[in-house]
């Protein structure tokens, strides 16, 4: 993965908030639209759904008086060791794309929705059909040599699609603050930020968590142990103390056994 | 005088077969789900999916059986005298050839605390099972910690089925028979819980 890891761009500075990376992802995967109401807001939808891969999320900021819009592109940001994948009971149903990115297969997936708990973003959706859904970067137009639907269809190039190693090198050129260069093994989508990453609602420093970490990493080796270790344990008292024998009916000494 | 004593009646019986055949569909149904390494356990019941519907609804049958089976020996496991501390002290003997004797109840300190953990063990996977089914309904936070306790009590739960197993079949010969006729010989009833033995037979 390392050489040939490719990778998105976000340049959130440039974002004029138009999303029109919104609609054409939900025009390329077919995805229907989810009824909203007004709240008060030019944000919209409020969230992502398991029919909204990614949406533009609208930080306002006051700043001395003055309202500023922030606009971030919220979506899967394809971690290098993702908690999606390393919780999946289901081989194939969240898989690595060969540019790096992690996408999933519905008909595998079997619904233990395990994969919205480890993810530290709060990502993996599910809709009426039981299954994962989220961004899988247009894994079928980059197979077929074409750039992914969002950033086709972004008009600021904000939403970049590159090599990673170039991205990153491009990015520090920028001297502006980058989000997730080496979290997680190094994210697939790497932000841009003109303000702390709290500001945009990610977290500073992402990692999966510490539970499921404890379950897969540390109680899994373990319950090897413990399970093998408890059948050789009580294999190895049968034949080191031995069973405890009954004795003989008629010598009528009842006791001189354990309880 | 009979050779042999009653130790545990029919109904006693039949919901310890509840709790263990519901036990061992939800250790394969489930381990797929603890970690992919168990993957090829699903196909015992055609799919993963098909694994959780059953791994759901057979833990809602071990919840009340095993919870019932708890209730109904709470009172002959409610107790810890003198001569449950020593059968402690002397890990009841199990690592002695010559074992001193143990003067047990109906059960020895050692079975009452494996049926203390059941029946604690039984409620905190329920409830954890609960919200793994559930997690949409739940803060995220719970949910991780309950993915994480139930594969905890999980584990601790079927070391401790190990031991059981072993202990009331070919570690102690003749024990088997109560749970599959509901009687044992006197010359059992009177090795391993000679206090028990005394209240029910007089002697």
């Amino acid at each position: 993965m390392a050489e040939s890891r490719m990778a998105f761009l976000i340049d959130t500075s440039r974002c004029i908030g138009c999303r029109s990376c919104q609609v054409a992802c939900k025009q390329w995967n077919k995805l229907d639209a989810d009824k909203t109401v007004n709240q008060g807001t030019y944000e919209n939808p409020r969230d992502l759904t398991s029919n909204l891969y990614n949406r533009i999320r609208f930080i306002e900021k006051t700043d001395g008086g003055n309202l500023k819009w922030l606009f971030l592109n919220e979506r899967c940001v394809h971690c290098g060791d993702a908690g999606c994948m390393k919780v999946c009971p289901s081989p194939g149903a969240l898989y690595r794309t060969r540019e790096g990115f992690v996408a999933f297969n519905a008909e595998k997936c079997i619904s233990c929705k395990y994969c919205v708990s480890a993810c530290p973003f709060g990502v993996p959706r599910y809709g009426a059909d039981e299954k994962v859904s989220k961004c899988h970067l247009c894994f079928d137009r980059i197979g077929a040599g074409m750039s992914p639907a969002c950033a086709k269809a972004c008009p600021t190039q904000t939403l970049q699609y590159g090599p990673r190693s170039g991205l990153v090198a491009k990015a520090k050129a920028a001297k502006k603050t980058l989000y997730g260069e080496a979290d997680l093994a190094g994210l697939g989508v790497l932000y841009l930020l003109d303000d702390k990453p709290e500001v945009y609602g990610l977290p500073a420093n992402p990692s999966i968590p510490t539970s499921i970490f404890l379950w897969k990493d540390v109680l899994k080796p373990l319950g090897l142990i413990g399970f093998w270790g408890s059948i050789v344990g009580v294999l190895t008292h049968y034949v080191t103390f031995g069973p405890r024998k009954l004795e003989e009916e008629n010598s009528e000494k009842g006791g001189g056994a354990h309880g | 005088m009979g050779k042999y004593v009653e130790r545990f009646n029919a109904r006693e019986r039949i919901l310890h077969w509840f709790v263990m055949l519901s036990f061992f569909m939800l250790v394969f149904s489930g381990l797929g789900l603890y970690s992919r390494i168990f993957h090829g356990y699903f196909d015992l019941f055609g799919g993963g999916e098909a694994a959780i519907f059953i791994h759901k609804y057979m833990g809602v049958v071990f919840f009340v059986s095993s919870i019932l089976l708890f209730l109904n020996h709470y009172k002959e496991m409610n107790s810890f005298d003198e001569d449950d501390r020593r059968w402690f002290r002397l890990l009841g003997g199990y690592l002695d050839r010559d074992p001193e004797h143990i003067n047990s109840g109906k059960f020895n300190a050692g079975q009452k605390a494996y049926g203390l953990f059941m029946g604690i063990a039984t409620i905190l996977l329920g409830v954890t099972g609960f919200i793994n089914w559930f997690p949409a309904s739940f803060p995220i936070g719970i949910v991780r910690l309950s993915l994480l306790l139930h594969g905890t009590l999980f584990l601790i739960f079927i070391m401790f089925v190990i031991v059981h197993a072993y202990l009331t079949t070919i570690g102690n010969p003749g024990t088997l028979e109560s749970m599959i006729y509901g009687n044992v010989r006197r010359i059992w009833a009177k090795t391993h819980h000679p206090k028990w033995y005394k209240e029910i037979s007089g002697q």
